[in-house]
């Protein structure tokens, strides 16, 4: 065993099997490989949570709703500013509750962090340091810290600036972001690409900021007959959220470019939200309906088996901290092509890269992949060396280091 | 003392099931969903529910009418792919269907055998499903029908030039203002063609009274008796068609039992009987101008250069080509009429021609408003995106078979 264990109080947000994307599934890898690090853990959720989880202490930080539809639900719109989340409150201090912000998104948030206070302030004897992720935490972590003093560690795994890429995103949502990295002790950063927008966009002092790349946890193998589905049509796959950041509008673009070199490509886009209907009518408007398939969001087995049987994995993101779903594409012997504007692409070097909106660059990368099988053999080989590096034990081998210069600092 | 011509439409199409990518070329049925190796056959479950609930009191409540009254007739038009389910799924619906024939004083009405839009895309198809559509009707019911209605109603010059090459005694259509330019409805009209067609309108206001307005309590004349209704009808002169053209399923499945329509509809009938009022059938009306072409010419013109339909308060056709996703669907079925005939292939034929029925593309509109609670209430689906999602993996699918089948007939 080595350096002394390291009890650590996180706040988390969410957290698999109840999850709208990739920080619940970070969470869950990272957590798992600071427990083999010798760790103790105390995860809140602002849900109630009902999977077992052997690994560490979850804590659920928000009282029961009277709403039994919202009961074990994740606050799945965090990530999407323009609509408010449900609303699940205590209702007993109205004039707590008269004081908060507008938004349900915001007011939730606040909520959150005062059921986090009470039980980190109870639990003060058991942890030594707090490691929050994401702005949805740092308004607890924040009062936490002040209230116990120790110290806090602010890990970003996405950004404001991200999330809405015309830079018109919530005020609050990067002023808390701010706030947090300013107040933080050290701050994680999922890739440099990220490190930099905290710097020039977040003006935080590079020197207080650590990249760890996220993992991969390895991929489970598919039973065989989830291999068998589907189209011999050469397919490209889009798995993400449907908003600006994920540059799903270039990936019908990219499949106008395709189909006029490959005519049968079948494009599959996988994933759900604001501009769905948008994209549906620009599918079609541009003739794409027997070349484009939404399937609507997708997990477990349906997500492996579409992520198997891609012929290409297409990441267009306008701006994308990290990017975990690439490496799952790659995982799957699957050729990915990355937006630059991407945190994965340090990770995976050998993946085909391109600039989100540089259609027919893309569209050639695409053709030359499955038209010369020399040329994508390759590639995927690259990319599984690529992988050898890219585990959780890695990364929580950083974040161990992290927290022991922390600790040592502090004594 | 009026003219009374009622036509009823029965229809019902193949709604497409849940298709996803993981389904894709396994051979599996568009129409049929299977789950736990069991068929799960929705067309079949809304075909029977309809029955119950419409087509089989209806059907006997018009015997019965039409075996009391050997003044009352009436015409019906039934699609192919309706008498296709009927068979299939409940066939007290054809045998009614055919005893009410026999009283002779039914008349079927020509339509598309699969309620299509191929008027408006492909004459050749159109003039194909015609005459698939004839071929039924005479095998189960020994008529040759000479009116020809088109899907819908939807009408324009260039439809009737093609109507008038089938050989057809004339058309029913939707009477729509901007064309009619304030003359009655209640005449007969010539299409405004070469080669004139007699024309019968649909007396819209009259007819949506009972179909769409019948159990409306928001409607100031709600609620609506059969005195009232024959009071209104009295008003017009002897010389004068009123035209009721509605779905068949206004009788039980758009207006339930407990609404009194059955009741409406008996009372209705013998009502205009006692009144005087003279049921007539289409083809007494217009087939005589076949023989007597100074009084067609004589008839005033109907002339609609744009096409019309009875949907929606427009009445034109933006129910089923209003919008990109309509529009792309529909190039894209239209689009592979050559390839599909040249494979020769019965199952694609059949399958390509299911999925041109005009329901699909109904589905996929997405109006707001009174026109769109209409087609919400018409969709089997949870929303027009849904539909479209369904019919573009569906296409996907149809595409490589017919792709397969051509790479096949082509090696030798």
């Amino acid at each position: 065993m080595r350096d002394a264990q390291h009890r650590v109080f996180m706040v988390g947000w969410e957290y698999p099997p109840h999850n709208s994307g990739g920080l619940g599934v970070a969470c869950e890898g990272l957590t798992h490989a600071l427990a083999d690090n010798n760790a103790h853990i105390y995860f809140t959720l602002p849900y109630r949570f009902s999977s077992v989880v052997d690994h560490m202490n979850v804590i659920t930080c928000q009282t029961a709703s009277d709403d039994p539809v919202l009961l074990g639900m994740p606050p799945f719109l965090a990530y999407t500013p323009s609509l408010p989340g449900p609303a699940v409150f205590s209702t007993k201090d109205s004039l707590e509750l008269s004081s908060l912000p507008q938004s349900e998104i915001e007011q939730r948030v606040n909520y959150y962090a005062d059921q986090v206070l009470g039980v980190g302030k109870d639990l003060r004897r058991k942890y030594d340091i707090i490691h929050a992720h994401d702005w949805m935490a740092f308004p607890a972590a924040m009062k936490l810290q002040e209230k116990v003093n120790k110290p806090f560690i602010a890990h970003v795994h996405s950004t404001e600036m991200d999330r809405i890429p015309s830079g018109r995103g919530s005020h609050y949502i990067a002023h808390t972001e701010y706030l947090g990295m300013q107040r933080a002790d050290r701050v994680i950063a999922v890739s440099n690409f990220t490190k930099r927008i905290l710097v020039t966009k977040y003006n935080v002092d590079p020197k207080k900021i650590d990249v760890v790349h996220n993992g991969v946890t390895p991929a489970s193998r598919l039973p065989s007959d989830q291999l068998q589905f589907a189209t011999k049509r050469p397919m490209v796959v889009f798995m993400g959220r449907l908003t600006a950041q994920k540059g799903a509008e270039y990936f019908l673009q990219l499949a106008s470019a395709v189909v006029n070199l490959i005519p049968d490509a079948l494009f599959v886009v996988a994933g759900h939200g604001d501009q769905y209907h948008s994209l549906l009518f620009q599918s079609a408007y541009q003739q794409l309906s027997a070349s484009v398939l939404f399937t609507g969001f997708m997990r477990d087995h349906q997500r492996d088996a579409l992520l198997s049987r891609a012929d290409v994995f297409v990441m267009p993101s306008l701006s994308e901290p990290f990017g975990l779903v690439a490496l799952e594409a790659a995982q799957r012997q699957v050729p990915v092509i990355v937006s630059t504007n991407s945190g994965v692409k340090e990770m995976l070097q050998h993946a085909l890269q391109s600039d989100f909106w540089d259609v027919s660059k893309m569209a050639n990368q695409i053709k030359e992949l499955i038209q010369n099988q020399d040329y994508r053999q390759q590639v995927i080989a690259g990319q599984n060396t690529d992988l050898e590096q890219t585990t959780w034990n890695n990364a929580a081998g950083k974040v161990s280091d992290i927290y022991s210069k922390l600790l040592d600092k502090k004594n | 003392m009026a003219k009374l011509c009622l036509y009823f439409q029965l229809h019902q199409p193949y709604r497409l099931r849940p298709f996803s990518v993981f389904e894709l070329n396994q051979e599996l049925n568009y129409f049929v969903d299977h789950e736990h190796g069991q068929l799960k056959d929705d067309n079949g479950l809304i075909f029977r529910k309809v029955a119950t609930k419409s087509y089989i009191p209806m059907l006997r409540l018009l015997l019965d009418l039409a075996v009391e009254h050997p003044l009352f007739s009436f015409a019906l038009s039934c699609s192919g792919v309706f008498l296709e389910q009927a068979q299939a799924y409940q066939p007290e619906v054809i045998d009614l269907l055919q005893k009410l024939v026999e009283t002779k004083q039914v008349e079927i009405l020509s339509e598309t055998y699969y309620h299509s839009l191929a008027s408006l895309y492909s004459p050749t198809e159109f003039a194909g499903q015609v005459a698939q559509h004839t071929q039924l009707v005479e095998e189960l019911f020994g008529v040759t029908p000479t009116v020809f209605r088109n899907t819908e109603l939807i009408y324009s010059n260039e439809i009737a030039i093609q109507v008038q090459q089938l050989g057809f005694a004339g058309m029913l259509t939707e009477a729509v203002d901007r064309y009619l330019g304030g003359r009655p409805r209640t005449q007969i009209f010539k299409s405004y063609t070469q080669e004139p067609l007699p024309i019968m309108l649909k007396h819209a206001q009259l007819s949506d009274d009972v179909a769409f307005r019948f159990s409306n309590k928001a409607w100031e004349e709600h609620p609506l008796t059969s005195e009232k209704y024959v009071h209104w009808l009295n008003n017009y002169g002897s010389e004068e068609f009123i035209n009721l053209f509605m779905d068949f399923e206004t009788f039980g499945e758009h207006q339930w039992e407990d609404t009194g329509i059955f009741n409406f509809f008996r009372h209705f009938v013998e009502r205009s009987v006692q009144f005087d009022h003279h049921f007539v059938t289409p083809s007494q009306v217009l087939q005589p101008f076949q023989t007597n072409l100074a009084a067609l010419e004589k008839l005033p013109a109907y002339d609609v250069p744009v096409p019309i339909s009875w949907a929606d308060i427009d009445r034109d056709l933006t129910a089923w080509r209003g919008n990109s996703l309509q529009n792309d669907a529909l190039r894209l079925i239209y689009d592979l009429e050559k390839d599909v005939l040249a494979t020769n292939d019965e199952s694609l034929l059949q399958d390509w021609r299911r999925m041109q029925t005009s329901d699909h593309f109904y589905y996929m509109c997405v109006k707001w408003s009174a026109d769109g609670d209409v087609h919400k209430y018409f969709s089997p689906y949870d929303s027009p995106f849904e539909a479209y999602n369904r019919y573009s993996a569906v296409m996907i699918d149809f595409q490589d078979r017919v792709r397969e089948m051509t790479a096949k007939g082509s090696t030798p």
